[in-house]
């Protein structure tokens, strides 16, 4: 990780007879653009591994060419970017790229951020030596939100590895071309690397890899982010715009608490329509890379707001009556503060289930560590070689998790343990070394206690766990124990850190205080650290700044939830508020990191805070509530405008601030005794959303389709009729069947993204429900 | 071309030709004179000879000036920058824009907005497409710098309306499918130029 | 012609005259717009009006009913009734002078047997009693530049009361030369003293000269035409006047203009005397006709001048030439006698 450069780990190379530092182990290519030099490559991902399709990166390093991102610095090193070899074989490689690449760079999507048309400036081909005949390509659609035009593919790779590398999905490779075959007279006349790379090319075109003609993947559109050329669009921006008519406005996304870096791109909706439309959303996908919410669900923008002074005066009214606010994880942390002072000036209470939950757990986890905050962000998740994932359904709750879950194994030739009840298909496909355990509803406890009898020293650990280590959890979770300890050994190989994400289930555990000092033991007796992901959006940012509730009764104002009055986004409401893409302000997300986000859309409406300044008092803009933000939680006063929003060439992440953690001493823990009775068994729910569905917002927009129904594994579904009558303890919901093929096992997933249906009433302060499920 | 010129600023000393005026006369016998041979001058009957004889020219000889404006109109350059013409195929009668957006990006008064979208045939489509004349500066960039001469200037220059903001719409701009024929080769700003195929390198095709 | 052998002058016939007079000469006033437009565009070597009638002719008609129909506006700080009298005193005054300058011979209406005369009122002070109500007509733009309440009339009435003073001055001496040769006032007895075909403008070129530029000063014509000169004082005296009020300064204009033809034609140019086998009335009309193209033909071929140039003309050059053609002329008569 680049924040923790220390001079040890540092070589000194020369690029070009000047002298740089690069970190140990680097490849020439990052060293490289860490420094500022500029090496061509196509095919490089900076979070992936090396392609090696483009070799443009070649290199002259200690007299040998090397590709660059493949070759790591050495001390001493000393590299030339360019000699005239080299330079002859790059251009040679343009010419060979640009061979029948059609001549439509005027209507091609990519319009000018083409990295074919920069690197043919860059290397000045001016003529073309080279000359094949060209095959067929017909455009096609990949899935609902993705097309490719083969025609336009220069086949460097980059979606293939983002796919494989970063995803995990590997939902596309490539495939024969069916082209003529190179002549080779070629071999003698063209440079080497450049006839390897042709031949390679001419060869080879990308499809999906399940042999059909769809891909079966998360719909994440990574593949269309990283594509240098125009071959990769979404299907809805298909020709729609120009990319320099787009205002890009820096952004972080709001769906889940990943937090990740977006652009909204914008301008104004069609000719008839003026107002600011949202056309795509675009990321630095060299240093961060979103899921199919994040890229796809962006057009969940209140317009219909006005400013209405009955209403407000009637919003006004409600809340000084109000006894109760009922809120979401989605919601700035500016928002959030007023909401605190309300509770402060007016004495209301604040209900926000997931954060209350995670709140709760959090401070059990920082009372049995001493420490405030978890000890590893997900970047640093990323760093290590053993990662492990407990209490987290990791295909849908937290995508970034997932692709550190993923990039561990591919990237740092990791190992992964993943515990959950719901069995997953693609999690062990990650990697070779991942053993999954389905264990039951409620062992989570014995999911911990195994990882402390895997990492920990024994001798640090507290009596009352070492206690519990005696019996066999291999097969208490539903493994092979002689199996396992095979691979385990195999797994253990050559890793030096370990991680462990622990998620959802655990802060929703009815033993959630046992669940968090476990964690605590882990940490303190072992090396593993832990990251956790907080349930929704913002919700770390809410439990950090709110004094949340339990139970509250009264005249209750719901804002963006059920209530007596209802602020809504959505545009459903009494009031409208205005949605996380047409407000500005500060989100704290799972990387502990407060970041800022910009409105891309105008809102005519009123604001929270101008209630806030009706019944209390409040500053003239909402932003101006950032420095106030509570210090003592780990916030930083600094004003929003001086926020930073962007990432460096070396890949450091420059976006609002690190929330600072502090660390107490405390005395031995003391851990509950596990009780393997308190399974449970039957029919079983899981309150778990589908890939791209988090919220209301991401069910507003227009190319997230995924359902509200519910989602089952392939063979469940074939138990079950298309509609059922799903019947809890306190109410029953009538669901379509959906199969999610990627789930295993005979738990059944209700959603959670719509806030109407009140789900997290019927789980009743769980994640999993013992239901009955009724044919309709 | 050096900077030289440029940078003498004297520019009263280079063409210009100074007349040789008389002097005003300054004592009262000089102005006597210059009023005497002012007077006994046929200057003043030059003039009227001068208006009679362009009479005679215009009403006897068929030197009338006047061109009949609305009922005649002169012709005009090539290079004349009217209203806009959007020109068609000849071979095939499509439209050659391909609404690529250069002329939208390149419109210095921004007068010039498409939507586009993906139609049937794999293509990109221009669903709309308007000029706001109003806007207008008729400045060229957008013929010159269209890649298909799509957009090319035409020779109506009659751009009164009742409203400042005039949109026109693509429909209105293209060639007629039935005039297709009359269709003109624009050859004003951006327009292909004579010596285009010298500076063409061919790019070597395998078929 | 024989005056003895007149009919009776009746009163049916100066009635006639006066209608006739009043009617046609609008009506020429009118047209001589239509014709001004028409020889200026062809000096410049365009059509003029050509659109609205045959040639363009109904063009008068066009501007008569957009005349008429314009709205009447008086502005807010304007004395009305001087206001609204001005424009009839040049109108009013124009005609009336016309009463005692011959303007067409005479004839008699068949059948009613009605004498009609060539002069309505054929006094015997004909040319004092014209140059008297050309003077009086000064009054019409004075005032009218006085009572609209605008600095551009107050200058363009300024300019007015100077340049038809200065000039009434060499218009009466350079016409008192002719007037000592025929010993008369009345235009009847210029036109018969010239019966012999020798016009007096053989004999007075100098009178005729400066009466001419004279003229052209007295009826604001280019290049003397500084009374409204648009590029200095927007519109002059008339700068707020529109529609029939600023018709009526537009006839009393054109009236005047055929005024100064007639007198002209009568004092200087042999009158309605037959020539050759021309008859007098063509020739009278011939000769108006073209004082008026002569007129329009300056307009198209001189600029004009500045009003201080104008001053320095009238007094410095006009005059003492008048003076001078005066004494000359009474040198010469007293000797021949």
């Amino acid at each position: 990780m680049s924040e923790v450069q220390t001079v040890e780990n540092m070589v000194s190379i020369t690029i070009d007879g000047v002298d740089y530092k690069a970190k140990e182990g680097e490849y020439i290519l990052n060293a490289a653009r860490a420094n500022d030099i500029f090496i061509p490559a196509i095919c490089y991902l900076t979070r992936c591994s090396p392609t090696l399709a483009c070799r443009l990166c070649l290199v002259e390093a200690d007299g040998k060419q090397v590709y660059s991102c493949n070759a790591k610095v050495k001390e001493g090193m000393e590299i030339t970017v360019s000699t005239p070899d080299i330079l002859a074989e790059r251009r040679a490689m343009m010419e060979v790229y640009d061979v029948n690449h059609p001549l439509q760079c005027g209507v091609c999507d990519q319009s000018g951020e083409c990295e074919l048309q920069n690197y043919t400036l860059e290397l000045g081909v001016d003529s073309q030596s080279y000359t094949i005949q060209d095959t067929k390509r017909e455009a096609t659609n990949w899935s609902s939100v993705l097309h490719y035009d083969p025609g336009l593919c220069i086949v460097c790779e980059r979606c293939t590895t983002v796919c494989k590398d970063m995803i995990g999905d590997a939902a596309i490779k490539t495939t024969k071309r069916g082209g003529e075959a190179l002549d080779k007279a070629w071999k003698d006349e063209m440079p080497k690397d450049a006839y390897a790379m042709w031949n390679k090319l001419q060869k080879s075109v990308i499809a999906p890899s399940n042999g059909t003609e769809h891909t079966n993947c998360s719909d994440c559109g990574e593949c269309v982010a990283v594509c240098p050329v125009g071959a990769l669009v979404s299907r809805d921006f298909v020709y729609t715009s120009n990319a320099w008519d787009l205002k890009k406005i820096p952004a972080t996304c709001a769906h889940c608490s990943s937090g990740c870096q977006i652009y909204y791109e914008t301008k104004p909706a069609s000719i008839e329509d003026r107002t600011e439309k949202i056309f795509r959303v675009t990321n630095e996908w060299n240093y961060v890379s979103l899921c199919g919410a994040g890229r796809f669900g962006y057009d969940f923008e209140n317009r219909t707001a006005t400013k209405d002074a009955t209403t407000f005066a009637a919003a006004v009214k409600a809340f000084k009556k109000a006894k109760v606010i009922n809120f979401n994880s989605v919601i700035t942390n500016e928002e959030a503060l007023m909401l605190q002072t309300l509770k402060e000036k007016l004495g209301v209470k604040l209900i926000n289930r997931e954060a209350r939950a995670f709140q709760r757990f959090l401070g059990f986890y920082s009372e049995a560590s001493g420490q405030s905050l978890y000890s590893l962000d997900f970047k640093e998740v990323m760093a290590t070689d053993f990662v492990m994932s407990v209490g987290s359904s990791l295909r849908n709750d937290n995508p970034n998790a997932r692709y550190a879950f993923n990039n561990v194994q591919k990237l740092n030739k990791g190992a992964g343990l993943y515990f959950h009840p719901v069995g997953d298909t693609l999690v062990p496909t990650f990697g070779k070394n991942i053993e999954m355990f389905a264990h039951k509803v409620g062992h989570e406890e014995a999911a911990l206690l195994f990882i402390i009898k895997l990492f920990a020293d024994q001798d640090k650990l507290p009596s009352s766990v070492k206690e519990q280590l005696d019996s066999d959890f291999v097969e208490l979770l539903g493994g092979d124990t002689a199996k396992f300890e095979k691979s385990f050994e195999k797994m253990m190989k050559k890793k030096e850190s370990f991680s462990l994400m622990v998620g959802e289930d655990l802060y929703f555990h009815e033993k959630a205080e046992n669940l968090a000092k476990l964690i605590a033991v882990l940490e303190a007796s072992s090396e593993v650290k832990v990251a956790m992901i907080p349930p929704k959006t913002n919700s770390l940012g809410v439990a950090l700044i709110c004094d949340l509730d339990d139970e509250a009764e009264g005249y209750t104002i719901g804002y963006n939830e059920s209530g007596d009055f209802k602020l809504s986004a959505l545009g459903d409401g009494d009031l409208d508020m205005p949605a996380m893409n047409q407000q500005e302000g500060t989100l704290t997300n799972m990387h502990k990191r407060v970041t800022p986000t910009n409105a891309a859309l105008e809102y005519n409406g009123y604001v929270l805070n101008d209630i806030v300044r009706e019944v209390a008092s409040a500053p003239k803009e909402t932003i101006m509530w950032t420095e106030h933000l509570p210090v003592s939680k780990g916030f930083k006063a600094v004003e929003f405008d001086s926020l930073p929003n962007h990432y460096t060439n070396d890949g450091v992440e420059h976006r609002g601030y690190l929330l600072e953690s502090t660390s107490v001493e405390v005395e031995e823990i003391s851990v509950d005794k596990f009780d393997d009775s308190n399974a449970l068994e039957g029919e079983i729910a899981y309150r778990c959303n589908p890939q791209r569905q988090f919220n209301d917002f991401s069910d507003k927009a227009h190319q997230i389709f995924e359902g509200f129904g519910l989602y089952t594994s392939p063979a469940k579904a074939e138990a079950l009729s298309s509609k059922v009558e799903v019947e809890f303890a306190n109410g029953k919901l009538t669901l379509d069947v959906i199969v999610d093929e990627r789930m295993e096992g005979d738990i059944v997933a209700i959603p959670d993204f719509k806030s109407a249906e009140n789900i997290y009433e019927l789980f009743a302060g769980s994640r999993y429900q013992t239901v009955t499920i009724k044919e309709v | 071309m050096s900077l030289e010129q440029f940078k003498n600023r004297n520019v009263g000393t280079q063409n210009y030709k100074t007349l040789d005026l008389d002097h005003t006369p300054v004592t009262g016998m000089g102005q006597f004179k210059q009023v005497v041979s002012r007077t006994f001058k046929p200057e003043l009957f030059v003039g009227l000879w001068v208006t009679f004889r362009e009479m005679i020219n215009a009403l006897f000889r068929g030197k009338m000036h006047t061109t009949q404006y609305p009922f005649e109109k002169l012709p005009i350059s090539p290079r004349y920058r009217a209203i806009h013409d959007m020109l068609r195929l000849l071979e095939s009668g499509h439209y050659r824009c391909i609404g690529c957006g250069l002329c939208e990006k390149i419109c210095i008064s921004n007068c010039i907005t498409m939507d586009t979208q993906y139609d049937e045939n794999q293509r990109k489509e221009v669903s709309e497409y308007t000029i706001n004349f109003g806007r207008c500066i008729f400045c060229g960039y957008c013929a010159e710098v269209c890649p298909e001469l799509a957009i090319v200037h035409g020779p109506r220059y009659e751009t009164a309306s009742e409203q400042r903001a005039s949109f026109s719409l693509f429909e209105d701009m293209l060639t007629p499918i039935d005039q297709l024929n009359l269709q003109q080769e624009y050859q004003g700003f951006g327009a292909i130029s004579p010596n285009a195929d010298e500076n063409i390198k061919k790019t070597p095709l395998a078929y | 012609m024989d005056a003895t052998h007149l009919p009776e002058v009746t009163a049916a016939g100066v009635i006639i005259k006066a209608v006739l007079i009043l009617a046609v000469i609008a009506a020429i006033a009118g047209f001589g717009t239509y014709i001004e437009r028409k020889i200026l565009a062809f000096m410049q070597r365009r059509y003029g009006p050509q659109h609205v009638g045959p040639y363009g002719l109904l063009q008068l008609v066009a501007d008569g009913i957009k005349l008429f129909t314009k709205e009447d506006i008086i502005p807010q700080h304007a004395n009305k009734i001087i206001f609204a009298v001005a424009p009839v005193i040049t109108a009013a005054t124009a005609f009336i002078a016309l009463a005692a300058v011959p303007v067409f011979p005479d004839f008699t209406i068949p059948f009613i047997d009605v004498y009609v005369p060539s002069i309505a009122s054929d006094i015997n002070i004909g040319i004092l009693f014209v140059l008297g109500m050309m003077a009086a007509g000064l009054y019409g733009p004075l005032l009218a530049g006085m009572a609209q309440a605008n600095k551009w009339g107050i200058i363009g009435s300024a300019r007015t009361a100077i340049q038809f003073l200065s000039y009434e001055v060499v218009t009466g001496l350079s016409i008192l030369a002719p007037i000592m040769m025929v010993g008369s006032l009345s235009f009847v007895d210029f036109n018969d003293y010239q019966a012999d075909g020798t016009w007096l403008v053989v004999y007075q070129p100098v009178a005729f000269i400066l009466f001419l530029i004279a003229g052209f000063a007295e009826t604001n014509r280019t290049p003397f035409d500084l009374l409204e000169h648009e590029a200095e004082i927007i519109s002059g005296y008339v700068t707020e006047y529109s529609g029939m009020r600023w018709g009526l300064f537009f006839i009393g204009e054109y009236a005047n203009m055929i005024t100064i033809g007639v007198i002209a034609s009568v004092v200087f140019l042999g009158g309605y005397n037959d020539f050759w086998i021309f008859p007098g009335w063509l020739m009278i009309i011939g000769k108006i006709a073209f004082s008026f193209f002569f007129m329009l033909w300056v307009r198209a071929a001189w600029p004009h001048v500045r009003p201080d140039q104008l001053m320095w003309l009238c007094w410095k050059v006009l005059m003492p030439l008048a003076v001078v053609n005066v004494v000359i002329t009474g040198i010469v008569i007293m000797l021949v006698q």
